[in-house]
C-alpha cells in the first residue's frame, strides 16, 4: 500500500522544465518563421507597388504569372515570360544537377563503406571531396567567373591565347551563352554538394547490419550483387530522405544563379524561380512588388509539396500496405459474420 | 502524453521544413555581387593620393559665424556619421575636412552601407529603420529621386541653414536635379561628374599620325567622324585595334544624349534615339569597332587597356584620379603607390573632349532627418559645396572636379593641376568646357537605374543576335521594363 508521501512524490511533474526548455526555439520559430511564412501567404493576394496599406486583388497575382497574357498587355508578358523561363531553366538546372550528384555520391559511398576496398586515406578524401560545401556561394561564383568568365582574360580564355590581340582567336563566352551557362551552373551544383550527399549516403550504409553484408560474402555474393540486393534496397529511406531534400533545395537554388554574372543585369538563361522572388521585390525599391513575389513563392509551395507527396507515393511499402489491406478485409469479413450469423455463400 | 509528444516533434519538423520555402518578410540573405565590381563610383582599390597633392594653406577663418540663418537640427550626437557604399570619396573628403578644421578631428566618420550603389539604395532606408546615428548619406544619380522625394529620408538643406542663394555657385544641373518635386532643395553635390574620351597617345600616333589632343579631336568630335576614325584604325592595325573600350563606355555617352526623359507621367518613352543607339552598337559590335569584353569586369576591362585592343575608354571626372579606373587600365601601380607596375603604359594616354559632351553618375549628400549634429553636418556640406576656398583645396587634393565653374575655371587658369596618368595633361581643361554644356534638367525620372538595365539588355540581345530583329528587341525591352513596379508601358 503506497503511503501518501509516495503517492506525492510519484504525481510530481518534470514535464514542465522539459516545456520550458523547448520554449525559445517555438519563441524564435513562431516570430522568425511562422509569421513570415503566414505572411507571405497573406501577400500573395495583395496588391502591389507599396510596403503597406495593401489591397486585397484575390487571385490576380496568381493569374498574371500563370495565365497566358492578352496582346500588348506588356506588364502581364513580362512577368508571365519570365516566369516562365526562370521556372525552365530551374527544372534544367536541377535534373542535371541531381542526377549526376546522386550517380557520384552513391559510387563514392558504396567505395568508402565497402569492407574489402581498402582505401589509403580515407578520411582524407572524405574532407576534401566535402570542402567545396564550406566555400561561401559568393567565392564560388568569383571562382568561376574567373575561371570561365567571358572576357579575354578568364583562364579559359587565355590558356586558348586570346590574351594576345595578335592572334585574334575570339574568346568563349561561356557565362553569357544558353546552355554553357546551364551546363557550367550544374557542375558547380555537383562539385559543391556531391560530398555532403556522400556524407549522406554514408551514413545510410553505414547503418544496415554488417552481419548482411558478411553473409553475402561468405554465400559467394560479388560486390555488384551486395549492391543491388542488399545496400540499395535498405538505402531506400535515406535515398527518399536525400531526393525529397535536393529537390527542396534545387527548386529554391539562388545563390550561384544569382551571382554568376557580371555587370547590373542577372543572366536570364541560368536565373532561377527564386531569383525571380528576389527580382520582383527589388526591382524598384520605393515601389515593391511583394504581390508577384509571394505568389511566385506559394507556387513553389504547391509544386514542392506535389512533388514532395508524389516521391512518399512511389516510395511508400507496398508489402505492408497489402498486409494492412487484408487485415481489414478479414476485420470486416469477421464482423459480417457475426452479424450475419454465419451466412456465407 | 504520448500524442502530445508526438504532435510536438511533428510541430518541429514542420516547423523545420517550413523555413524552406518563405520568401518575403524577411532579408534575403543574400550574398549579392561582392565578387563584380559595378558600382559607379572609383574603383575600391584605391592608393593613397595624399603625397602630391598641394593643399593651400588659405581656408583661412571658415565662415560659421557669419550664418544668418539658424540651424534647426539638434546638437546632441558627438560623431557627424557620413553614410556611403564607398569609401573612395567620403575618406578622402573627411581626411581632407578635418585636416583643415582640425577642431574636427576624430568627430566625423564614415559609415559603410552596402557595397555599390545599388545596394546602398535598398540597404539606407533599413539602416534608417534601425535607428542607429546617421548625418548625412551620399545619393547617386541613378535613384536620388526616390530619396530626396521622401520626407521620411531626407530632411530639406535649409535645416541647415543653408538658403538657394547659397549653392548658385554650383553647376545648375546639380542643383535641380538635389531638389524634390515641390521644389524643395534636399542634397547638394560636391562633384560635377563631365566626361571625355581618353586615347592612347602612342597608338593615335601611329594607326592616325596625331600627336597632340588638339590634333586628336577632329578624328572624334561626332560619332560620324567617331566611326569613319574606327574603321581605320580597324584597317590599320590589321583588325585588332577597336576603337571604344565596350558596349558600357559608349552607352554612358549615348545615355546622357537623350533628348527626353525615360518616362514621362510614369509612361515609358522609346523614340529614335533607342533606335539610333541600337543600330549603332550593332555595327560597332558586328565590325569590331567595340571591344567585346564588358565594363566593370575588372578581368578583361583594364588589360585591353595594355595589349592594344582599345584604342581608349570613354571616361569622366572620377575615373582619371590617382588609383582610379585610369590607373588600373595603365596597369596600376606597385604597393608603394608611387611606381608603374606597366612603365610602358603609364602615363601614355591622353584626353580629348570626344564626339559630345555627357555626364556620368554623380552623388549628392543629403541630410537626415535624424541628424543630430547640425553644427558638424552645417560646415561638412558647406566645405564642399558652398565655400570656394575649400573647394579648390580639395578638387587639388582628390583631384575632384569639384562643383563650382569659378573654382575649375580658376584651377584651370592657374595650371595648377597636371595629371601623371595623362603625361602632365590637366584633364580639367578639357572636362571644363563639357562641364559647363550639362543640362539635365528634366531628364532624370525615379526609374532610370531600372529602365536603362532593361534597354541595356535587351541591346545586347539585339547586338549579339539573341533577339531577330529591332522590333523584337523593342518587345523585350518593353516586357522588361514593364515589370518595374509604377512604370506604364504601352
Amino acid at each position: 500500500m503506497a503511503t501518501a508521501a509516495q503517492k506525492r512524490i510519484k504525481s510530481v511533474s518534470y514535464a514542465k522544465y522539459g516545456y520550458i526548455f523547448i520554449l525559445p526555439f517555438f519563441v524564435v520559430y513562431f516570430i522568425f518563421s511562422l509569421y513570415p511564412l503566414l505572411q507571405t501567404f497573406i501577400l500573395a493576394f495583395h496588391a502591389n507597388g507599396g510596403r503597406t496599406n495593401l489591397a486585397f486583388v484575390g487571385l490576380d497575382n496568381f493569374k498574371t504569372i500563370l495565365a497566358t497574357p492578352a496582346e500588348n498587355d506588356f506588364k502581364a508578358m513580362g512577368i508571365h515570360d519570365t516566369f516562365w523561363r526562370y521556372m525552365k531553366n530551374t527544372v534544367i538546372i536541377w535534373v542535371g544537377n541531381f542526377i549526376p550528384q546522386i550517380a557520384l555520391s552513391l559510387l563514392l559511398a558504396v567505395w568508402f563503406t565497402d569492407l574489402r576496398v581498402k582505401m589509403p586515406g580515407k578520411g582524407f578524401f572524405k574532407v576534401v571531396m566535402y570542402m567545396p560545401n564550406i566555400i561561401t556561394a559568393a567565392s564560388v561564383a568569383g571562382l568561376y567567373l574567373s575561371l570561365f568568365g567571358d572576357s579575354s582574360y578568364s583562364v579559359i580564355n587565355m590558356l586558348r591565347g586570346c590574351n594576345n590581340p595578335e592572334l585574334g582567336v575570339e574568346p568563349l563566352k561561356i557565362i553569357t551563352g544558353v546552355w554553357s551557362a546551364r551546363v557550367l551552373v550544374m557542375f558547380i551544383q555537383v562539385w559543391m554538394w556531391f560530398g555532403n550527399t556522400m556524407i549522406m549516403l554514408m551514413s545510410g550504409i553505414q547503418g544496415i547490419n554488417e552481419s548482411l553484408f558478411e553473409a553475402a560474402e561468405i554465400d559467394g555474393a560479388n560486390s555488384r550483387q551486395t549492391f543491388w540486393k542488399i545496400t540499395f534496397p535498405l538505402l531506400k529511406t535515406i535515398m527518399v530522405y536525400t531526393l525529397l531534400t535536393s529537390m527542396i533545395g534545387g527548386l529554391q537554388m539562388f545563390d550561384i544563379p544569382f551571382m554568376l554574372h557580371t555587370g547590373n543585369v542577372i543572366n536570364e538563361n541560368i536565373a532561377t524561380v527564386a531569383v525571380f522572388v528576389y527580382q520582383m521585390f527589388h526591382k524598384n525599391f520605393a515601389k515593391p512588388s511583394f504581390g508577384y513575389s509571394a505568389a511566385a513563392s506559394v507556387i513553389l509551395f504547391v509544386i514542392t509539396s506535389i512533388l514532395g507527396a508524389l516521391v512518399f507515393w512511389v516510395q511508400r511499402d507496398k508489402d505492408a500496405m497489402e498486409k494492412a489491406k487484408k487485415r481489414r478485409q478479414q476485420i470486416k469479413e469477421a464482423k459480417r459474420r457475426a452479424k450475419g450469423g454465419g451466412f456465407s455463400i | 502524453m504520448n500524442a502530445l509528444k508526438k504532435s510536438l516533434a511533428l510541430i518541429a519538423t514542420l516547423a523545420i521544413a517550413s523555413t524552406a520555402f518563405y520568401a518575403c518578410g524577411t532579408d534575403t540573405p543574400a550574398n549579392t555581387d561582392s565578387t563584380t565590381e559595378d558600382s559607379t563610383v572609383e574603383d575600391s582599390t584605391v592608393e593613397d593620393s595624399t603625397e602630391d597633392s598641394t593643399p593651400t594653406d588659405d581656408n583661412g577663418e571658415d565662415s560659421s559665424s557669419t550664418d544668418a540663418v539658424a540651424i534647426d537640427v539638434p546638437e546632441t550626437g558627438d560623431k557627424l556619421s557620413v553614410l556611403c557604399w564607398t569609401g573612395d570619396d567620403v575618406e578622402k573628403m573627411i581626411e581632407n575636412f578635418t585636416k583643415n578644421k582640425p577642431e574636427y578631428a576624430g568627430k566625423v566618420e564614415y559609415v559603410n552601407v552596402g557595397s555599390k550603389g545599388q545596394e546602398a539604395r535598398e540597404q539606407y532606408a533599413t539602416y534608417f529603420a534601425g535607428g542607429e546615428d546617421a548625418d548625412l548619406f551620399v545619393l547617386e544619380a541613378d535613384w536620388i529621386l526616390e530619396y530626396i522625394n521622401n520626407d521620411e529620408y531626407t530632411a530639406p538643406l535649409s535645416k541647415l541653414g543653408f538658403t538657394d542663394a547659397d549653392f548658385s555657385g554650383c553647376y545648375p544641373y546639380t542643383v535641380s536635379i538635389g531638389t524634390d518635386n515641390n521644389g524643395v532643395l534636399k542634397a547638394a553635390s560636391w562633384q560635377a561628374t563631365p566626361g571625355a574620351y581618353v586615347y592612347r597617345a602612342d597608338l593615335a600616333e601611329e594607326y592616325l599620325g596625331v600627336k597632340t589632343p588638339e590634333e586628336m579631336q577632329p578624328f572624334v568630335d561626332s560619332w560620324d567622324k567617331f566611326t569613319e576614325t574606327a574603321k581605320t584604325v580597324k584597317e590599320k592595325s590589321g583588325g585588332k585595334c577597336a576603337m571604344a573600350d565596350t558596349l558600357g563606355g559608349m552607352w554612358q555617352v549615348w545615355q546622357y544624349n537623350r533628348k527626353n526623359a525615360w518616362a514621362k507621367d510614369d509612361k515609358l518613352v522609346i523614340d529614335d534615339y533607342c533606335k539610333e543607339y541600337a543600330d549603332l552598337a550593332k555595327n560597332y559590335w558586328d565590325n569590331g569597332y567595340v571591344t567585346k569584353e564588358s565594363q566593370w569586369d575588372n578581368k578583361g576591362w583594364y588589360p585591353i587597356g595594355q595589349d592594344g585592343s582599345t584604342m581608349g575608354y570613354f571616361f569622366c571626372t572620377w575615373c582619371l584620379g590617382k588609383g582610379s579606373m585610369l590607373s588600373n587600365a595603365e596597369g596600376g601601380m606597385e604597393d608603394d603607390g608611387e611606381t608603374p607596375k606597366n612603365a610602358d603604359i603609364y602615363g601614355k594616354y591622353r584626353i580629348t573632349a570626344g564626339p559630345s559632351e555627357w555626364a556620368w553618375g554623380g552623388s549628392w549628400l543629403a541630410l537626415s532627418p535624424n541628424c543630430d549634429n547640425g553644427e558638424i553636418a552645417r560646415d561638412f556640406v558647406k566645405y564642399f559645396t558652398v565655400d570656394e576656398d575649400t573647394m579648390e583645396d580639395y578638387a587639388l587634393f582628390k583631384g575632384e572636379f569639384v562643383n563650382n565653374p569659378t573654382v575649375m575655371k580658376k584651377i584651370v587658369d592657374d595650371g595648377s593641376n597636371k595629371n601623371a596618368l595623362l603625361g602632365g595633361q590637366d584633364q580639367f581643361s578639357v572636362l571644363y568646357e563639357s562641364a559647363s554644356k550639362i543640362d539635365m534638367d528634366g531628364k532624370i525620372t525615379a526609374y532610370d537605374a531600372q529602365i536603362k538595365d532593361a534597354f541595356n539588355n535587351a541591346v545586347t540581345k539585339y547586338v549579339k543576335g539573341e533577339v531577330a530583329s529591332y522590333d523584337d528587341m523593342i518587345t523585350e525591352f518593353k516586357k522588361n521594363a514593364a515589370t518595374i513596379e509604377g512604370l506604364t508601358v504601352e
